[in-house]
């Protein structure tokens, strides 16, 4: 059978930044995939070589707009583990309630766009209008919607003022029962059990050979939480379980999602309750030289910093491992044998931190056909449809 | 498999009975949480032109100009909105009470020229009275001297800042005192021309001239 | 097995090629190994003591460059990296690739930042830069110049 080859990107409609993407194509089952990246690549690690510890902080935060806090929280775990000295109690419960009002944010913001993607336009507007309750609490608590700027080595920048801490609770409370019935729409429907099970499929030895990360290593049995394994902030005072599933598919990684919003909710109105009093800051003066390993567990997987200093105010190197770094490459494993329509949700289900929009070629032997991303995504809702009618619901 | 359908029919008609729950911006204003970062602002009265909000700035969002040739010497802040993060950095540096420059909650800040986008302020800028080049704004200086209280004498520039500004130090006591060179030492000087006078002029005016 | 019995197993076992060992915290070691042990001493901690392959940094120290490895063994929250050093003029270390499959793009990645070569990876282009950034220039080193005149260098306004 004839092969082609479909590029999808940089431009894609449901990846958030631009990635290439070549699948080779036989008919229409997909037979290999190939990743060029590098098309957002900034230079961060040479710019924190530039700036002084404090300063980097900002550098580091713009590195991701959604997961946005994990990326501060990790280095300045990392300089802190240079010397090493821990943060105090205040700051680490207020640093975690930062952290997991994102995680909040960050899946809703994905169960939108994949819902738009499948053809259920309302689960898109629900779910980001039940973001907008969870960003309210984030201004409330630290003056913006999404680049918090809370966090610098040695502790927090800004207190939580007990004034603002009912308000922000009620605004939690409102989210629970939409969360309720969402969660039930969303697992119960046959038609997404059609569309979504049993493709993509990632096994437990893959996912351990591929070092993959997060949610995406989760739903396929293995059971690694940075925040489990090794706690840091509040996370070994408050009360909380790790989501594992088994099969490893595309509605699994849903399921993992969804389920672990909950928990994040459950840790934010614990430390919001519980809230120690004291410092916030060490106050730090002066680095001595050595080195540092900071992790953090951002809403795709564990964020990975590693800094030298040597003396001076300033990072010698600065090294920044991203959680779609590991997890994209298992799509050489995940995406040979689906379909075309299949291919871009596989792709999208590991949640990559990326930003996006169009364009897509066919080459084919006899011309070029070019498809707009309108086209791909209505060849995915075609495809609901189509599972809708054999059904028999409409 | 009906009752899903029903729980969804249920919520579909509660919204639509239900006001949007969008507002209805432009035609209302929108107000922010008070604890909002929104522009920073300086205060001309409070800020002293020290230049810590310039040095700590992650962005390189603040700058500065010192106009010495005209008829007021004035250091000129800038602020460039368009480059600006909105992280407070410079709040948190301020030296005077963290008021001299304070985020405001203004957020509508869209326009259509790069070339605009930025706020000044002008301080007044004390001269070298021998070279002419800056030292610092007047009001940093009787900041310094006003916090390190009686240490201030030490230092002429410090002390005859002090009290210019107090009003007892007259300019034409200073220009009538006798001078074999050594009228230079109390004058008002930059760190450069204070080291030259301090080294060339004469010890004591019986001991004469060519003395280090 | 306790912290203490993995570290002293490892010890034993390539006790040769182990240069120094630095016990920072107890969630922290460092080890600095020969590069022709490499692959040996990173295989074992991967496959028998079924550490998580973290990330491989590589950096400029000014006298020469390193690699450190990361791993880390979850059920004890223990964290081993192990440093490797090599010649500034030429330098190479055998590759983890077929070994662990998440290296490749590790690799790939320090190869075209800092200049280093790994003879056995199975496809070693350019991941992160672009087309048309020369040859043999790598931004990570030290001494790195900047090459492109035509770059905006301030506002740009």
């Amino acid at each position: 059978m004839q092969k082609s080859v479909i590029s999808i990107g940089p431009f894609h409609p449901l990846q958030e930044e631009p990635e290439h993407f070549s699948l080779t194509v036989e008919g229409e089952t997909v037979v290999d995939v190939d990743v060029e990246i590098g098309y957002n690549h900034r230079g961060i690690e040479k710019l924190s070589e530039r700036r002084n510890f404090e300063q980097s902080t900002f550098v580091i935060e713009r590195i991701c707009g959604i997961c946005s806090t994990s990326h501060p929280f990790a280095y300045t775990r990392a300089v802190e583990d240079i010397i090493p000295v821990e943060a105090p109690e205040r700051a680490k419960y207020i640093r975690t309630i930062i952290a997991e009002g994102e995680r909040v944010h960050s899946h809703l913001l994905w169960m939108g766009l994949a819902g738009h993607f499948l053809g259920y336009n309302t689960v898109w507007m629900w779910v980001w209008r039940l973001r907008e309750e969870i960003l309210d609490v984030m201004e409330i608590l630290s003056g913006n919607r999404n680049s918090y700027a809370m966090f610098k080595p040695g502790g927090v920048r800004r207190d939580i003022n007990p004034d603002d801490i009912p308000m922000a609770l009620k605004k939690i409370d409102a989210i629970i029962p939409t969360m309720d019935r969402l969660k039930k729409a969303i697992l119960d429907d046959p038609v997404l059990h059609a569309r979504l099970k049993g493709i993509g499929i990632l096994s437990k030895e893959e996912a351990i050979n591929y070092c993959a990360l997060g949610p995406t290593s989760r739903a396929s049995g293995v059971d690694r939480d940075v925040r489990k394994n090794a706690p840091y902030g509040a996370y070994d005072r408050v009360d909380w379980d790790m989501i594992v599933t088994q099969k490893g598919d595309v509605f699994d990684k849903v399921v993992v999602r969804v389920l672990e919003t909950y928990e994040s909710i459950k840790i934010i109105k614990t430390c919001l309750q519980q809230l120690p009093s004291g410092e916030i800051d060490l106050k730090l003066k002066s680095i001595p030289p050595g080195e540092g390993i900071g992790a953090a567990e951002a809403p795709r997987g564990e964020t990975f910093h590693y800094v030298r200093s040597d003396g001076t105010n300033r990072p010698v190197r600065h090294k920044v491992r991203a959680p779609t770094f590991m997890n994209l490459p298992t799509c050489k494993a995940t995406v040979p044998g689906s379909t075309i329509s299949d291919a871009a949700i596989i792709l999208a289900s590991i949640d990559p931190c990326y930003c996006c929009t169009e364009r897509m070629a066919v080459c084919t032997p006899g011309g070029e056909r070019i498809y707009t991303g309108k086209d791909l995504i209505k060849m995915s809702q075609d495809k609901t449809e189509k599972i809708k009618r054999e059904m028999g619901i409409k | 498999m009906k009752l899903p359908k029903v729980r969804e029919l249920l919520e579909a008609i509660k919204s639509l009975s239900h006001r949007p729950y969008t507002s209805k911006f432009p035609f209302k204003p929108h107000q922010p949480f008070p604890s909002f970062r929104g522009q920073p602002k300086y205060d001309p009265e409070k800020c002293l032109g020290c230049l810590a909000c310039e040095e700590i700035c992650p962005a390189e969002a603040i700058a500065h100009e010192d106009d010495t040739k005209g008829d007021v010497p004035k250091r000129v802040m800038i602020h460039y909105t368009d480059t600006c993060i909105f992280c407070g950095c410079c709040e948190d540096a301020c030296i005077a009470d963290h008021e001299g420059i304070k985020l405001s909650t203004d957020w509508e800040l869209a326009f259509f020229d790069r070339a605009e986008a930025f706020e000044t302020i002008e301080k007044e800028l004390q001269l070298c009275e021998i070279c002419g080049s800056a030292i610092a704004c007047k009001d940093h200086l009787k900041w310094i001297a006003e916090k390190i209280g009686e240490l201030s004498f030490s230092n002429p520039t410090l002390y005859q800042s002090r009290l210019k500004r107090l009003g007892v130090v007259d300019e034409s006591i200073l220009s009538a005192s006798r001078d074999y060179g050594r009228a230079d030492r109390i004058k008002i000087l930059c760190a450069r021309c204070r080291r030259e006078t301090s080294l060339t002029t004469p010890a004591s005016p019986a001991g004469g001239k060519g003395e280090a | 097995m306790t912290r203490a019995a993995v570290l002293r197993d490892f010890q034993d076992r390539f006790r040769e090629d182990i240069l120094d060992f630095f016990d920072k915290s107890p969630k922290r070691a460092y080890f600095e190994i020969n590069p022709d042990a490499l692959v040996p001493a990173a295989t074992y901690i991967f496959r028998d003591l079924g550490a998580r392959f973290h990330i491989a940094s590589g950096v400029d120290a000014r006298t020469h460059l390193e690699i450190l490895y990361h791993f880390s063994i979850e059920t004890m929250n223990l964290l081993i990296s192990l440093r490797v050093k090599l010649d500034r003029e030429n330098p190479k270390v055998d590759s983890l690739a077929n070994v662990i499959k998440g290296a490749n793009w590790i690799e790939r990645e320090i190869h075209e930042l800092l200049g280093i070569d790994f003879p056995g990876h199975p496809e070693l282009r350019r991941l992160l830069l672009a087309d048309e950034w020369p040859e043999g220039v790598y931004p990570l080193r030290q001494d790195y110049q900047e090459w492109d005149k035509k770059a905006v260098r301030d506002r740009g306004v």
